[in-house]
């Protein structure tokens, strides 16, 4: 069943500015999917159309028109969270902005008061409960925002980009949270930049840049280095590290994406090559390592 | 860092009016402040004064806390006082060689302890208590919700603007700008603020996003745990009790 299809989007701004131009999305129930695209690509636009703020008739949540659907049925169906916290946290109290939801789609008094203990337990936040949002470090300022529309359990989970400008341990917390999330059968769509944090929070990757430019596995995307050029995008630091191992004679076909994935090669090399790795410096090391980095480097 | 005028920085300690219902405390403590704010009489109003006094100790809110707002206060009503005992007319007395009004040294001191009375009495109300109960307290006791929607986010933003206003100026100030009360500083203060109001106006509008995408129909309806009980009840009446007594003497 799929639970997001966006067909044949295009948006203006106001004053002139294209935005999109023919976004055609598809997302399953239960995948996790990414949209990455460098700044003022459109992403945060997207979003906007995806539960009717920008109002349309191109999006069809689980097989159903978003025109055609009240706003409590799209709130209830689809999470929005926002890129700057201090716009989702505008109530009062922590505990105000996550019972905001579930108070505005009719939830008696006991269960606002379950949905708000577990939204804020499950990002960690608990002991904030009573804080008022400008006593928040920004990395729990993003969570109590995750918290604000975790509440209203929805089945889609929309993120604009819920990594950004997060401390290591934060970002790590919240990438858990989301698969969680992901796990217990929430469909997830992050807009990011976060080119690292990529092959963990996404099985499929859009590119876009006004257009869909391009969709495919993490993988697949990072392997094509024009289009990655062509749209200012990063590649993982792990990937760009294995290439240049390889450099180095280290056997590798598929680059691995992320720790995991590089302890698991490491660790299969280690045992098919008996119990070390070879690497040596060959006649053509100092050429490919000088053709890696400028393939990486947008500056050339 | 900037320093907030949080009114609720003592929220927190523990006193009889920390734990008074904050619905009762709002509807007793204002009858009581109108109350002294009508008194027509210097030896009333001193009675008045003398209970503010013993209310602000109740509360146990810092006397250097009151202090730095009720100065203000102070200063004002005693220009006030100045004005009236120098140019009311009717019978003059001496003092030294200038010469005063009675009646302006009457009523002068009579709006000035009133007003200090008056005045006073705000901090052991709303100090009392998170600012968010107040505008809880406010929304439960049926004030409009325009009202109450408006000092919510006016106490909510004023944080991000100030924080914002503030990056502004250090930006400013690290390229080089330095304030000054001249043309030029005003000039460049005055685009600042204006872009502010555009980033407020843009804000605004994100924020708006944000509310309808959890749902918002038009009313924020917020949940409050107040108790009433028969302390608060007890409490409150004898507030009111004492309000309207300042009336019934002569
Ligand atoms: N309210 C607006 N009015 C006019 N143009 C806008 C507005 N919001 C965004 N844009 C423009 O639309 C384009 C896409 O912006 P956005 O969706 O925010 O991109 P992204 O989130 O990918 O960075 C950009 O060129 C941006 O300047
Ligand atoms: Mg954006």
């Amino acid at each position: 069943m799929k639970a997001v299809v966006v067909r044949n989007l295009s948006y203006v701004y106001p004053d002139g500015t294209k935005a999109l131009e023919g976004v055609n999305i598809e997302i399953e129930k239960g995948e996790k999917v990414a949209i990455v695209g460098p700044n003022g690509a459109g992403k945060t636009t997207l979003l906007l159309h995806l539960n009717g703020i920008i109002r349309n008739k191109n999006v069809e949540i689980f097989g159903k028109n978003i025109e055609n659907m009240s706003r409590e049925e799209i709130v209830k169906n689809i999470g929005i969270v926002f890129q700057d916290p201090d716009d989702q946290l505008f109530m009062p109290t922590v505990f105000d902005d996550v019972a905001f939801g579930p108070i505005n789609l009719g939830f008696d008094k006991e269960e606002v008061k379950r949905r708000v203990e577990k939204a804020l337990s499950m990002v960690g936040l608990l002991n904030s409960i009573n804080k008022c949002p400008h006593h928040l470090s920004f990395g729990e300022k993003k969570k109590a925002s995750l918290a604000a529309v975790l509440s209203i359990e929805p089945k889609i989970l929309v993120l604009d980009e819920p990594t950004a400008n997060l401390d290591p341990k934060s970002r790590a917390e919240l990438i858990d949270v989301i698969k969680k999330l992901n796990e217990s059968g929430v469909t997830i769509l992050i807009a990011t930049h976060d080119i690292n944090a990529l092959p963990e929070i996404a099985d499929r990757v859009y590119v876009l840049n006004k257009k869909i430019i391009a969709e495919g596995s993490p993988r697949e995307i990072f392997s094509n280095t024009k289009l990655l050029k062509e749209n200012n995008l990063e590649v993982p630091e792990i990937f760009k590290l294995f290439e240049v191992l390889r450099c180095f004679g280290y056997n590798c076909d598929e680059l691995p994406l992320s720790i995991d994935e590089a302890i698991e090669h490491l660790t299969k090399t280690v045992e098919t090559e008996g119990g070390h790795i070879h690497l040596h410096i060959h006649e053509h090391t100092h050429d490919d390592i000088e053709k890696v980095k400028r393939k990486y480097n947008h500056h050339l | 860092m900037i320093e907030y005028p949080e009114i609720d920085r003592y929220a927190d300690l523990d006193s009889i009016l920390h734990k008074f219902d904050p619905r009762a405390k709002i509807v007793s403590f204002l009858t009581l402040i109108f109350s002294i704010v009508l008194i027509p009489d210097l030896k009333v109003a001193l009675m008045a004064f003398t209970f503010s006094v013993f209310i602000l100790a109740l509360s146990k809110l810092p006397l250097s806390f009151v202090f730095k707002y009720l100065k203000w206060v102070t200063m004002f009503v005693l220009s006030i006082f100045t004005i009236l005992a120098l140019t009311f007319p009717g019978e003059k007395t001496s003092f030294y060689f200038i010469s005063l009004s009675k009646d302006g040294i009457y009523s002068g001191a009579l709006i000035s302890i009133r007003a200090i009375a008056a005045t006073m009495l705000v901090f052991p109300m709303i100090g009392t208590m998170r600012f968010d109960e107040t505008i809880k307290a406010l929304y439960m006791l049926r004030i409009p919700n325009s009202l109450v929607q408006m000092l919510m986010f006016t106490y909510r933003y004023i944080f991000v603007f100030a924080d914002e206003f503030h990056r502004m100026l250090t930006a400013m100030e690290s390229k080089g700008f330095k304030l000054k009360t001249n043309l030029y500083s005003f000039a460049v203060i005055g685009r600042a603020i204006g872009m502010l109001f555009v980033k407020s106006y843009e804000r605004a509008e994100r924020v708006y996003q944000a509310m309808l995408s959890r749902g918002y129909t038009g009313n924020p309806k917020t949940i409050a745990d107040f108790k009433m009980d028969a302390k608060d009840f007890f409490l409150a009446t004898l507030i009111i009790f004492f309000a309207i007594f300042l009336h019934l003497m002569k």
